[in-house]
């Protein structure tokens, strides 16, 4: 039934402002309350009536579309690395919020680290899979610690000496005296679809994966 | 923790089914039933634990990966627990119904035990339904398992039903034609899986074209078929895609109620599919309700066949409750042949036992007939609704 509404997610922060240009190049127009810093709502109408926006954190983007809450989002693949949800296409590279995951390490330590030498390490994360991931593919065992936020605070304050995290300019590394030592991936954002939603309303779904592909392509 | 949660909590993805729930479940899955023997499906049963070596003989690694192991003290042997009846299903064909006439149709229904569950059905223990087609390779036996649960699912009414028919093995023969190996062929897979056209296009390669064009022809069937039979594939890949528009347009023959969509590059969830195969969804319920597909029954070297299987779990979150039983109270007194007879008549009746809180007039009884939930009560040689 095609009058069911569609669901879109789009991340909070940093990555929205990058995305709107993308979404509204598409068609899609949210209500005002969307632009307002003030509005406490979570959900938003658009200018088409069954379509919905949704506005979560990153990580969440990703669960709401694999369990179908949401048909559409977008999220970097460093969530979906760190997830790997089977039921989740990521059909579209958007080309925006470049950055990396990377593994980093105090300055002081690099002479002394050998890091072919390694077999357990200790790592303060917001992405423990895909830093057991990372490690076990060279034979290292990680721990990881899970953390959620400033993660360059961790070798500092003596709670572990590395830490994988996403690196745009480097900056905050250098801030806090690490280094980035290993390159895990480049993230960049992508429009991610439910595949369900994808093979039981492929008229419903399949023409937003084609426009925001056609917006891609003129930009 | 309290003595009395102590006592409730199980392993995760295990659950007790509760009086409602247990008897929707099991009527559905009779109906099921009854549907697949009406198509001359003859059900068969299958032990819960068998030796490891028979029980994953041939079967894909993941299949492996899920199945618990115990030790049988009497023969030392390894034993597995069931994980997925389809092998064991096959290997019945290959050896105690080897002589049996081909086609050989068999269904069968049973609980499986998994090591994880996923993040769309955690469930661990799941019932399963499902029908195998031994002994025919043809492109109408396929059709013949997709529309036998169809009709399947029809006859419990499972709203909006969709079927994806799927090509798994076809990736990997487009593959070998082109003679891709390696990394490229592991990327090449990456990005079939996320449906990255973008991502296929970067990679270098005569086989990335025919990737694409595949991809790019997936959705219903109606716009998927003129697509698909303009693509000119290598000799093996074009057979098998033939295949495939063919069991195609049988289904849509067949005028059968629900949405058909082609995805030929679709590989997730196959573990031992060796031709076409289908995946089954329906509105409203995350996740697929059932899979399909051709395989090799009794190992990598059996015999054609193909099959399904359905998954209650799946499929009760996408019906609406059944009717409740509606249920009459017999009071103390009331004579056995009398109950006998209501009963064979067709109601379900509540009978008073001696000693229960029932005080020996009409209004005690009435009571006692609301807190045990039955809606009538037999007075008088009457069955008569409690709230007259």
């Amino acid at each position: 039934m095609s009058d069911e509404k569609l669901v879109l997610a789009l991340p909070k922060g940093r990555i929205l402002d990058e995305v709107m240009p993308l979404v509204r190049s598409a068609g899609i127009e949210p209500e005002a309350a969307f632009d307002d810093p003030k509005s406490r709502a979570l959900r938003f109408a658009t200018n088409h009536p069954h379509i919905d926006i949704i506005r979560v954190r990153s990580f969440d983007v990703a669960t709401f579309v694999a369990f179908g809450a949401a048909h559409i989002g977008v999220c970097g693949n460093d969530v979906l690395m760190e997830f790997d949800y089977p039921d989740i296409y990521a059909p579209l590279d958007l080309n925006i919020g470049h950055c990396r995951l990377a593994v980093a390490e105090p300055e002081e330590m690099i002479d002394g680290d050998d890091p072919s030498r390694w077999s357990h390490v200790r790592v303060a994360t917001k992405y423990p899979n895909v830093t057991r991931n990372h490690f076990s593919k060279r034979g290292v065992q990680a721990e990881c610690i899970k953390l959620n936020g400033a993660m360059e605070l961790a070798p500092t304050l003596g709670l572990c000496r590395r830490i994988v995290d996403l690196v745009s300019t480097g900056n905050t590394l250098k801030a806090n005296g690490l280094r980035e030592i290993e390159h895990i991936a480049d993230v960049t954002s992508r429009l991610i679809v439910n595949r369900a939603a994808l093979k039981t309303r492929p008229t419903d779904v399949q023409p937003w994966i084609d426009r925001f592909s056609e917006v891609l392509n003129a930009a | 923790m309290t003595e009395l949660a102590r006592k409730a909590l199980l392993p995760a993805g295990l659950q007790d089914v509760l009086p409602g729930t247990a008897a929707r479940e099991a009527e559905i899955r009779e109906k099921l039933m009854a549907s697949l023997a009406h198509a001359g499906y003859d059900r068969v049963k299958t032990p819960l634990v068998e030796f490891e070596e028979s029980l994953l003989e041939g079967a894909a690694p993941e299949l492996s990966t899920q199945t618990f192991r115990l030790m049988d003290p009497e023969s030392r042997r390894m034993m597995g627990v069931r994980s997925d009846m389809t092998p064991q299903v096959g290997r019945i064909a290959a050896t105690r119904l080897v002589d049996a006439p081909r086609p050989l149709r068999l269904s069968y229904s049973g609980d499986v035990l998994r090591i994880k569950g996923s993040h769309l059905r955690p469930e661990r223990q799941f019932a399963q339904v499902g029908a195998e087609l031994i002994g025919v390779s043809s492109a109408a036996a396929d059709t013949e398992i997709v529309l036998l649960a169809l009709e399947a699912l029809d006859r419990i009414n499972v709203p909006f039903v969709s079927v994806d028919l799927n090509l798994p093995t076809l990736p990997v023969r487009l593959f070998d034609a082109f003679g891709v190996k390696g990394d490229q062929r592991e990327a090449l897979i990456e990005a079939l899986e996320r449906r990255d056209v973008a991502a296929l296009k970067g990679i270098d390669g005569k086989v990335t074209d025919v990737l694409v064009a595949l991809l790019e022809a997936a959705g219903p069937a109606k716009t998927a078929l003129p697509k698909l039979k303009k693509l000119e594939l290598p000799l093996g890949a074009s057979d098998e895609l033939y295949r495939l528009i063919d069991v195609a347009e049988r289904v849509l023959a067949s005028g059968l109620d629900a949405a058909l969509t082609i995805d030929p590059v679709e590989m997730a969830g196959f573990r031992y599919q060796t031709g076409v195969s289908f995946t089954l969804f329906a509105k409203n319920v995350r996740g697929e309700i059932g899979r399909g597909g051709r395989y090799r029954a009794g190992g990598a070297s059996g015999e054609a066949a193909t099959g399904m299987s359905l998954y209650m779990d799946s499929i009760l979150r996408g019906l609406p409750d059944g009717d409740a039983i509606v249920r009459v109270y017999l009071p103390l007194g009331t004579p056995q042949h009398e109950a006998r007879q209501l009963r064979l008549d067709g109601h379900y009746t509540v009978a008073a036992l001696e000693g229960a809180a029932e005080a020996k007039t009409e209004d005690g009884a009435r009571v006692e007939a609301r807190r045990m939930g039955c809606d009538y009560i037999y007075l008088g040689g009457q069955v008569v609704p409690l709230s007259a």
